[in-house]
């Protein structure tokens, strides 16, 4: 008896382990964005909008509840990268630049700056004058130190901050009086106007932090300890289940109206819907498209199906290495142009989007300054067009129906995450489409922490089916197409390589005019959709579904095309409970 | 029974230690880890490094679990990578609110179960045994979340009689009565799961108690039926029972998922979960641990509870009947 049983109990501790591991593979909540590689990138829209509840005069106090799939990593805006930590960032920090609706830099009453950002004639020198009646939570006063400060920070490596990518053409960083500092980059650098609308960190609180200590200690994570600078102050963080922030009343800019936001942790996305149409929260971002139409049936909520700064494609890898058989089966642009052609993409969009989505040919966001608009090429479904451009281009049937050349079959491993129900369903899509045209494709699910690590860092996969989210309004993408930037530098882990591409990107970066960026821009475009280092795919949407007795004016209503625009202007909205 | 002890609580220690090992391998072995999460997929080949070292990541993998096993040992259970919270924050809340959660459904079950069960036994295929048989069917073929939706568009949405998920209101936290409330739902998914297999099992116990030749004579001698089940029957039906209920002690502290998920309680199981996914080492080292304690736990308490319950048991004699 004895015996037996010493060995049950250590079978059985095992199996709970192992059970668990098998359980979170097929476990699925977020198909939101928060999967997404993180990049910080172009474009936004200006789409039209659907009338949003307004009207009234607004009227203090009151709570807004918004719900979340994932907890915060960390607050301090150094070291955010995930969409949680950014949620409550909105509410907690100022900006020292805003971005506006149509996704320009712009100084608002809630902005750090004072005004517009100077920019020396050689477009070098960016001098910023911030406001001089700014103030941390904990009454200090917001200076030019603190801002010098924080670029020193990130821009030291030992610090491992994220955002230093930003700054790798930063030279140098100086106060010129209390309130004003200068930075100077070593080439001209267009985009750099938008690193500029970050947030800081205060100087008193953490200057005797090591850097390489900076991303353990305890700012940012212990709401205590973390002095902000925002409209409203960390009240409570209980891990897993919720945060609170209360109107900060020494608060220094325009007050807001919202006293207290509560930022509550769902474990599933259902729940959180549930939550929602029971009006325990008031806010939810990223609704599955599968759940709008009840969401619109219900009186009390109004739901944006605006598709937010994001789009989907098929990343092709260009490197023979990484296929069995060392051939790369769609290295001529006609075979690339043909698959365009075989998917049906607005079907896509119709069916499994439920319509929150557009056809993307060129990754510039469609209304944004940089969209492309007709100079991008683009591709109908047309079946026909595609089977005869694949015959132009010397592929012929095999035995089993499968296209063939010079002894290679066409087929494909297609890889995405697992438990993304969006691309589940997109990826038969392509398969069956592809399958039309006699192109073979093998989808394959994988768990996202496992996929990042083996397959998209180091660029090792056929194809994979996965978007990008363009968290910086900058339509510049060097670093994704760029052959400079392939594994392990950058982000171009499908290994393309377009030396006139890369000189329209160096152009882009180093002109200052917008409207001459936008023509280098339309030029990229026409070479991306010809060229197609990637099958774009659609714009795609995390729609946000709010409760009506959250108001505001028009101007103030959340803008679905900007990063974090759901919380657009939150500092003017009010809550009117009697609905 | 002093030597039964240390025996059992060396040969626990080995088995923690086996636990430990194979678990630490299994999670390092995985694919990804914690930094692939939290690097930006942009930043150089050098930060990466820095962020590894950083962490003690870049260690082999056995260093890495002598650190740990040290770390342990002194109580330390370390902190999360992601941001350098104490594992213990993170963990022991889970614990408290899953044993919460667990413990109620838990004897609620075997409050309704066992009597049942026993009821049943007397009364074979009666109205009663087959409604147990229909409930069984039901908690064992339904799959958890679904009962648990369904639950809630009834109970919460359309009625909206109780609340719909989470542990407490946001202005009650705390408050006794908000917990009770926030119980009902979740417990009710729970206990038909557990229900399920403790009709079962006390009930067949109780029948293949019942057949024995002890109680055709304790009939036979005219002893009332009543005294026959509950003095004769019941105590020695109860020896296995109480090996499944020490089995399942376990999964009070490791909690239930599902449940867990779809009725937002801040417990162990959702944790895990979670953990899993963001390759959080050190909290899935623990919650593992505390598991694999409870089960050690489940199964030494079952060992001397059959003690109590049936005083033939030589608790660590060979050859003890049990």
């Amino acid at each position: 008896m004895a015996s037996k049983k010493k060995w049950l109990s250590l079978l059985v501790s095992l199996s709970v382990v192992s059970a668990l591991f098998v359980g979170c593979g097929d476990s699925k909540t977020a198909d939101a964005p928060k999967d997404e590689l993180k990049k910080e990138e172009p474009a936004k829209s200006e789409g039209d909008k659907k009338e949003e509840p307004a009207a009234g005069t607004p009227k203090d106090g009151g709570t807004l509840t918004f719900g979340s799939t994932s907890d915060i990593v960390s607050v301090n805006p150094i070291y955010v990268q995930d969409t949680a930590s950014g949620d409550a960032e909105q509410f907690l920090f100022a900006k020292i630049f805003d971005i506006d609706r149509s996704g320009k830099v712009a100084v608002e009453p809630w902005s750090l700056a004072a005004e517009p950002m100077k920019i020396s004639e050689n477009g070098l020198e960016y001098t910023v004058k911030l406001k001089d009646n700014a103030k941390w939570s904990d009454g200090q006063p917001i200076t030019a130190d603190d801002a010098v400060f924080t670029i020193e920070t990130v821009r030291n490596p030992k610090a491992g901050a994220p955002g230093i990518t930003g700054f790798d053409k930063v030279s140098k960083v100086e106060k010129v009086d209390d309130h004003t500092f200068k930075v100077t980059l070593k080439e001209v650098y267009a985009p750099f106007q938008y690193v500029l609308a970050m947030e800081i960190i205060p100087k008193h609180v953490l200057k005797d932090v090591k850097p390489e200590e900076m991303q353990k200690y305890v700012y940012g994570t212990d709401p205590a300890k973390t002095v902000t600078s925002g409209p409203w102050k960390w009240t409570e963080w209980k891990q897993k289940e919720y945060l609170t922030f209360e109107a900060n009343p020494d608060y220094w800019g325009p007050k807001p109206h919202i006293q207290k936001v509560v930022y509550k942790i769902y474990a599933d996305q259902n729940t959180e819907v549930q939550a929602l149409i029971k009006g325990d929260i008031d806010l939810a971002n990223g609704v599955p498209v599968t759940q709008l139409e009840v969401l619109k049936s219900k009186d009390n909520l109004s739901v944006d199906p605006t598709p937010g700064p994001q789009y989907e494609y098929i990343g092709l890898n260009h490197k023979a290495d990484n296929f069995k058989d060392k051939y790369v089966p769609w290295s001529s642009p006609k075979t690339r142009q043909a698959m365009a052609y075989a998917l049906n993409r607005q079907g896509m969009i119709d069916n499994v989007l439920k319509g929150i989505g557009s056809v993307m040919d060129a990754p510039f966001l469609p209304g944004s300054w940089a969209d492309p608009k007709e100079a991008a090429t683009h591709y109908d479904y047309n079946p026909e067009k595609a089977k005869q451009l694949l015959a132009e281009d010397g592929w012929k049937p095999g035995k089993d129906g499968i296209l063939e050349k010079d002894g290679h079959r066409f087929s494909f491993e297609l890889q995405y995450n697992a438990g993304n129900s969006r691309r589940e369903g997109v990826a038969t899509v392509i398969q069956q489409n592809l399958a039309d045209v006699g192109i073979e494709v093998k989808p394959k699910a994988l768990d996202f922490s496992a996929w990042v690590d083996q397959n998209l860092n180091p660029g090792k996969f056929e194809a994979v089916l996965i978007g990008w989210s363009l968290n910086n309004p900058d339509p510049d993408q060097e670093s994704i197409f760029g052959s400079k930037f392939t594994p392990p530098t950058g982000q171009n882990n499908v290994w393309y390589n377009n030396p006139e591409l890369d000189k329209l990107w160096q152009q882009g970066t180093s002109t200052v005019d917008q409207a001459k960026r936008a023509e280098i821009y339309k030029e990229a475009a026409k070479i991306l959709s010809t060229d197609l280092p990637y099958i774009f795919m659609y714009q795609y949407g995390a729609p946000t579904a709010m409760s009506k007795k959250i108001k505001f004016a028009e101007e103030d209503k959340p803008e679905a095309t900007l990063a974090y625009g759901y919380f657009f202007h939150a500092i003017n909205w009010w809550i009117d409970d009697a609905k | 029974m002093t030597e039964y002890l240390i025996r059992r609580l060396l040969q626990s220690i080995l088995v923690l230690f086996l636990v430990s090992v194979a678990a630490f391998g299994l999670m390092h072995a995985a694919p990804g880890g914690p930094t692939q999460m939290m690097i930006s997929p942009g930043l150089s080949p050098e930060t990466a490094a820095i962020q590894k070292h950083n962490l003690g990541l870049d260690k082999p993998v056995p260093t890495q679990y002598v650190i740990w096993l040290k770390n342990m040992l002194k109580g330390d259970m370390g902190y999360t990578f992601k941001n350098n919270v104490p594992v213990g924050d993170v963990i022991w809340p889970a614990v408290k609110n899953t044993l919460v959660l667990m413990s109620f459904s838990w004897v609620l079950s075997l409050i309704i179960a066992i009597p049942w069960g026993i009821y049943n036994s007397t009364r074979e295929y009666g109205l009663s045994d087959q409604t147990a048989n229909f409930v069984t069917y039901i908690g064992f073929a339904m799959p958890t979340f679904w009962f648990g939706i369904i639950l809630q568009e009834f109970f919460s949405l359309k009625m909206d009689w109780l609340p719909l998920s989470d542990m407490y209101s946001m202005d009650k936290q705390g408050n006794v009565g908000d917990l009770f409330m926030h119980l009902i739902l979740p417990s009710t998914v729970l206990v038909l799961v557990n229900l399920a297999g403790y009709v079962k099992y006390s009930r067949s116990s109780m029948l293949e108690v019942l057949e024995q030749d002890y109680i055709r004579t304790a009939r036979a001698k005219g002893v009332p039926e009543r005294k026959v089940i509950f003095r004769h029957a019941l105590r020695n039906a109860l020896i296995p029972i109480i090996t499944v209920l020490g089995m399942d002690l376990a999964s009070l502290v490791a909690g239930a998922t599902l449940t867990e998920n779809v009725f937002n309680w801040p417990g162990m199981g959702r944790l895990f979960v979670d953990m899993a996914r963001s390759r959080e080492y050190s909290v899935l080292m623990a919650i593992t641990m505390i598991t694999a304690v409870a089960v050690v736990l489940g199964n030494l308490i079952a060992d001397i509870l059959y003690k109590l319950v049936d005083p033939r048991v030589q608790i660590g004699r060979k050859g003890g009947k049990a």
